[in-house]
């Protein structure tokens, strides 16, 4: 179980996020929407634990992250809207990274793992600078899950991608649901949206919980409101 | 702690492809600041070097002393070597000059002697018509020789008051005697002084290999351009997720200073081995010693740039511009001793200064810890402010 707790943070006085609050348990799927700079990427950050809250808490099964920020690593896998690669280098040396240099673990999930399922292991030895949009995505998505989190956090996972690649993302989102992993994702797409059991409309740094069933065009219409 | 490391693996791995570029960048930079050594050389002193000063001597009629006198200054070591006095009649002296076998004249006032001892100093007048690099020569010599004469004379004059005062009046033609050998023993003859120690304006070592230091430094400072692909421009979402994994600005800072430097370090052994091979270096522990701290220090430096500029062309621009100035000012471009007293006073604190420092040790295999520390002391700094900057 996953419970944000009264999350706020501000950039120069400016207020981003106001209190934010909302659970997610287990095989759910939570989708956040609202408009470009609302801060979507901002309250996944501090999620993920790359940035700070001002106040608030972040419980994952019981345990306080924001104060054992250790354990954030083994507990959420962090995809971010931008791919976190180093672009000279090859998957195999990028992925290694994330599995901080054990190449056993990198082989068994190579072999048998997520890492196999997006279908890394062909292009293990290609520069990541040379890597399609779609690649990159599936391996950053390959390098998030390489501690084996049972919390996904995705920002826009499937922006710039092509159909294919935004299916094979899908299919993969949707089976990590199936085996009882929770998902925190941002999207501006219908189809990553349905997969999602609540979704939230984040307007003006307050999380509004939209009602089961809301159609697309009633949230656009809160998101104007 | 593993995954530090792994980065830290990571980063080598990043430097040690970028190696061919970097050795190829110096290669060319090696060449283009010999040329520019040696144009401006050629610019600045011609193709032929200082050649002999011809000057016609005119003396008054009858006054052998005048004579004996301006033969006594053309026979000091500094005017001895450099000129020529040839000594004639004024039409002859003109005639001459006109057919360029002389340089000028130097036209020698009657009771010339006379007036150095009693005080009244009948100038000499000479005429230099060229403005070569002989008659600047000549200028300064005559200069130098006047202000000599001028503390002879001064010495003297002190000398003959006190007995004077003292009532010892029968002491002065001694005293006098006594003061002009010791001048013409000690003062006029500066080869004596110039045979027991050697005075250079590029210090302890010779001007060439001054020079040969000075291009190194600015070799290790720019060849790390070809290299500095990444040391801007990657992404913050890289940058938040090595934050998840621990892997913060200062580790970041860190593994880019060490590895960036271990690059340098082999490009300076390479280059190195050159000097080795000519002898102008002994290949010593101190050598290497001193190869690693210049190599921290300008890795150190060069990411701070980066890092301040934030923009791959902007760090660049201020990698260029900073280590130009800054080698000027530490003396490596002009010998400090010819710099305003302000830039003198200031070269000791710059950092490439102290890496300049660092070559002289090892080509003369001396240890001096103070420098090493100042080199150690520099690279912390700018490592430091480079992940302050990271950070901010």
């Amino acid at each position: 179980m996953l419970k944000v707790i009264d999350i706020y943070k501000s950039y120069r006085r400016r207020a981003i996020l106001k209190g934010v609050c909302f659970d997610a348990e287990p095989g759910s799927c939570i989708g956040i929407v609202g408009s470009n700079g609302c801060g979507k990427t901002t309250l996944l950050s501090i999620l993920a634990g790359a940035q700070k809250a001002d106040k608030g808490r972040l419980e994952v099964d019981g345990i306080d992250l924001f104060s054992n920020r250790k354990q954030i690593y083994d507990r959420i896998a962090y995809v971010p809207q931008e791919n976190p690669f180093i672009p000279e280098l090859t998957v195999k040396d990028n992925l290694s990274l994330w599995y901080k240099g054990s190449r056993k673990r990198m082989r068994q999930d190579l072999e048998n793992g997520p890492a196999a399922m997006l279908g890394i292991g062909p292009m293990e030895n290609m520069i990541v600078s040379r890597l399609s949009g779609g690649m990159k995505k599936r391996l950053s998505l390959a390098c998030a899950l390489s501690g084996h989190a049972p919390y996904l956090i995705m920002d826009e996972p499937g922006a710039a991608l092509d159909l294919e690649c935004k299916e094979a993302i899908r299919q993969y989102v949707a089976g990590y649901l199936k085996e009882g992993g929770t998902v925190i994702l941002t999207s501006h797409e219908i189809d990553e949206l349905s997969l999602c059991s609540q979704i939230y409309v984040l307007k003006s740094g307050i999380l509004h919980k939209a009602s089961p069933g809301q159609t697309v065009p009633s949230l656009i219409a809160l998101f104007r409101s | 702690m593993a995954a530090r490391f792994y980065f830290l693996k990571l980063e080598f791995k990043r430097a040690w492809k970028r190696m061919p570029f970097v050795a190829a960048g110096a290669v060319v930079l090696m060449l283009m600041l010999g040329s520019v050594a040696q144009t401006a050389g050629t610019i600045m002193r011609g193709e032929e070097a200082l050649g002999r000063i011809s000057i016609g001597v005119v003396l008054p009629e009858k006054d052998p002393m005048a004579e004996i006198a301006v033969r006594m200054l053309g026979s000091l070591d500094s005017v001895d070597s450099l000129c020529d006095f040839y000594y004639m009649e004024e039409e002859e002296a003109n005639k001459a000059l006109e057919q360029g076998e002389i340089l000028g004249i130097m036209w020698v006032p009657e009771g010339m002697v006379q007036g150095i001892m009693n005080g009244t100093n009948p100038p000499v007048s000479i005429y230099l018509p060229q403005k070569g690099l002989e008659s600047v020569v000549f200028k300064e010599l005559t200069m130098a020789g006047a202000r000599t004469l001028s503390a002879a004379q001064a010495g003297i004059y002190a000398g003959d008051q006190l007995l004077r005062q003292t009532g010892q009046e029968e002491k002065i033609l001694e005293l006098e005697s006594e003061l002009n050998q010791i001048y013409m023993a000690y003062s006029l003859p500066r080869i004596h002084y110039f045979k027991r120690e050697q005075v250079s304006a590029s210090g302890e070592v010779s001007p060439f290999v001054f020079y040969g230091i000075s291009a190194f430094v600015l070799v290790l400072l720019l060849g790390i351009i070809p290299a500095s692909g990444y040391l801007t421009g990657e992404s913050k979402a890289l940058d938040q997720k090595l934050g998840i994994l621990g892997i913060g600005p200062l580790w970041i800072s860190f593994a880019r200073v060490v590895s960036l430097g271990s690059l340098l370090v082999v490009l300076g052994l390479l280059f190195g081995g050159v000097f080795v091979r000519a002898g102008y270096l002994g290949a010593s522990w101190v050598a290497f010693v001193c190869l690693v701290f210049m190599c921290l220090a300008a890795a150190s430096m060069a990411l701070f740039f980066f890092e301040c500029a934030g923009t791959l062309m902007g760090g660049v621009m201020l990698l260029s511009a900073a280590s130009m100035v800054l080698l000027f000012l530490s003396g490596g471009m002009i010998p400090l001793i010819f710099l305003p007293d302000g830039i003198r006073q200031a070269a000791p604190w710059l950092p490439v200064s102290v890496m300049l420092e660092c070559g002289k040790m090892a080509v003369l295999g001396q240890v001096k810890w103070k420098v090493w520390l100042h080199a150690g002391l520099y690279s912390g700094v700018f490592f430091i402010l480079a992940a302050g900057v990271r950070k901010r």
